[in-house]
């Protein structure tokens, strides 16, 4: 039987969500650092949201993220220690001009263009962030290739409504600014079911 | 594992590993210049590792784009995070021949590529590893997935006799037109004709020649529109035109344009002691239509008018057009 298969019952207590936010906190103060120095640009830190969401609730986080604007997002899997999740970048598609300039990006900004910015800024954003988590946890994530979901789709249309293996995930949802600029895009980073469990025993070692 | 947990006897058999892996490994160092070139990589370029050793790797590989590549690569030296390139982005990295030669379809290898940050003992990062993995399959199976998709939605919109498009496509770019005319002070236009007498060459010469003079007409028509005119074959030997931003003047030169261009036309196939011709009805956009389907029965009508002065001619709708009058 598989794990994804068996009745695991998740849960969240104050006290883990907390570290959890704090561990988010520090890997994005990492990402943010590491931001400052490549781009010269100072990142806005936003207080991550922690959250247990059903399935048919990361439709509506997604939606949330953005109300019905199109959107552009990359999302890539990671998985270290028997712990496997995967990020989710979302983009504003307004965004796209201030993207290129911050990333120093001097091309046409077609679909091509676009495609480019999205998988410099994705490999920036999520690398940093997981990395910054796994150093925290001290679990080694390998990362699979950035898949992008899609180009100026409807939010609706970026998830497939598909046979979902899970029925809740650990969502940590950032939402980065960045001074000066219209840079708008949402970070979240979804664990699976299984995978919650061990994290948060990995957790309730660093409480204790 | 740590250095000292290896053996000499277990390095050999670690480089064999890396030797036979069927994935690319390339080791940069600050410079870029190549440090190790692995097994896959000398097969696949045909450079052996002493030959590649030291070289530059923008040198050696003129297709690598060296600002592209180090916008990717930098990062890793600079914030020890890895990046990712796909093959959405640049089909490859490096220009190798597809894995399967023969019953491949894609001539060139489709790379996607992780370049990660190698630290020395000091912690530092002073070489990066790019790992090349050969996504030819996963890159040609979308992209027949993507000409399947496009030939299908263009199989839904066509009318398969004449190429043109089809009644369903045309009927829902006409609502559409209908929908933007009310809100637009640009006026649009509906032109709707027929095939006289049509039946009548069906029975003397054959359905075949009628289906001829049907893909005749379609193709003489499709040379004479404009980029935003939408015509299709309506139904049986009635086709149907939508010009937008036209009024029914201008709507008058495109029907008489089009008469003439049947009444001259040349095609071998086709019958040369009967004459062919058409009439054609006009209808411009009116804001008293209240449904789109108002609008084409104004243009039905005008038809109708045409057709019963005779033939061969055009009419434009007149409100007080009502069929079995004049």
């Amino acid at each position: 039987m598989t794990a994804s298969a068996q009745a695991v019952s998740v849960s969240l207590n104050e006290e883990q969500r907390d570290c959890y936010q704090e561990l988010t906190n520090v890997a994005m103060g990492q990402a943010a650092d590491r931001l400052a120095r490549l781009l010269d640009v100072y990142v806005v830190l936003p207080i991550p949201k922690v959250n247990l969401i059903e399935a048919s609730d990361l439709r509506m986080a997604i939606q949330d993220a953005e109300t019905d604007k199109a959107m552009s997002a990359v999302c890539q899997g990671f998985i270290g220690s028997g712990i496997a999740g995967e990020a989710l970048l979302l983009f504003n598609d307004t965004s796209f001009n201030d993207l290129a300039s911050l990333m120093n990006y001097s091309g046409e900004l077609d679909r091509y263009g676009e495609l480019e910015l999205l998988m410099d800024v994705s490999s920036l954003l999520i690398g940093a962030c997981i990395q910054g988590i796994g150093e925290q946890l001290e679990i080694h994530f390998n990362q699979g290739h950035p898949v992008v979901l899609g180009q100026h789709c409807k939010p609706g249309d970026l998830l497939k409504a598909g046979n979902h293996q899970w029925t809740q995930t650990l969502a940590i949802e950032i939402h980065y600014t960045i001074e000066h600029v219209n840079i708008d895009c949402d970070l979240l980073l979804l664990f699976t079911e299984d995978s919650v469990v061990r994290l948060n025993n990995k957790i309730n070692y660093l409480l204790d | 594992m740590t250095d000292a947990n290896i053996e000499l006897g277990d390095i050999h058999w670690l480089m064999d590993i890396l030797q036979n892996i069927d994935v690319g490994l390339v080791v940069l160092d600050r410079d870029y210049n190549i440090q190790l070139w692995n097994g896959f990589m000398e097969s696949h370029s045909g450079l052996s590792p002493q030959k590649t050793r030291g070289e530059n790797l923008f040198e050696l590989f003129s297709e690598i784009p060296r600002d592209w590549f180090m916008k990717k690569a930098e990062p890793v030296f600079q914030l020890k995070t890895r990046t990712f390139t796909i093959w959405e982005q640049r089909p490859y990295l490096f220009r190798f021949k597809n894995y399967r030669p023969i019953t491949g379809r894609a001539s060139v290898m489709y790379q996607n590529t992780s370049i990660i940050p190698l630290e020395s003992i000091d912690r530092s990062v002073n070489h990066i590893c790019v790992i090349i993995y050969d996504v030819t399959d996963t890159a040609v199976s979308q992209a027949d997935a993507e000409s399947a998709r496009e030939s299908l939605s263009e199989r839904n919109r066509t009318d398969l006799l004449t190429g043109l498009n089809n009644r369903n496509f045309w009927l829902s770019e006409m609502e559409r037109e209908f929908n933007r005319c009310q809100r637009s002070v640009l006026p649009s236009s509906l032109v709707l004709f027929d095939i006289d007498g049509f039946r009548r060459i069906n029975l003397n010469h054959g359905h075949q020649t009628g289906d001829q003079l049907l893909r005749s007409i379609a193709a003489s028509l499709q040379q004479m529109l404009r980029q935003t005119d939408i015509i299709c074959r309506y139904s049986g030997e009635m086709f149907a035109a939508l010009l937008v931003d036209t009024d029914e003047e201008e709507a008058a030169v495109f029907a008489e344009r089009i008469r003439v261009m049947v009444s001259n036309l040349q095609d071998s196939h086709l019958p040369t002691d009967s004459p062919v011709s058409v009439s054609l009805g006009i209808a411009r956009f009116q804001n008293d239509f209240p449904l789109a389907q108002d609008w084409l029965q104004a243009a039905d009508k005008a038809l109708y008018h045409a057709k019963q002065s005779g033939g061969n001619q055009y009419s434009i709708y007149q409100p007080e057009h009502t069929p079995g009058q004049d």
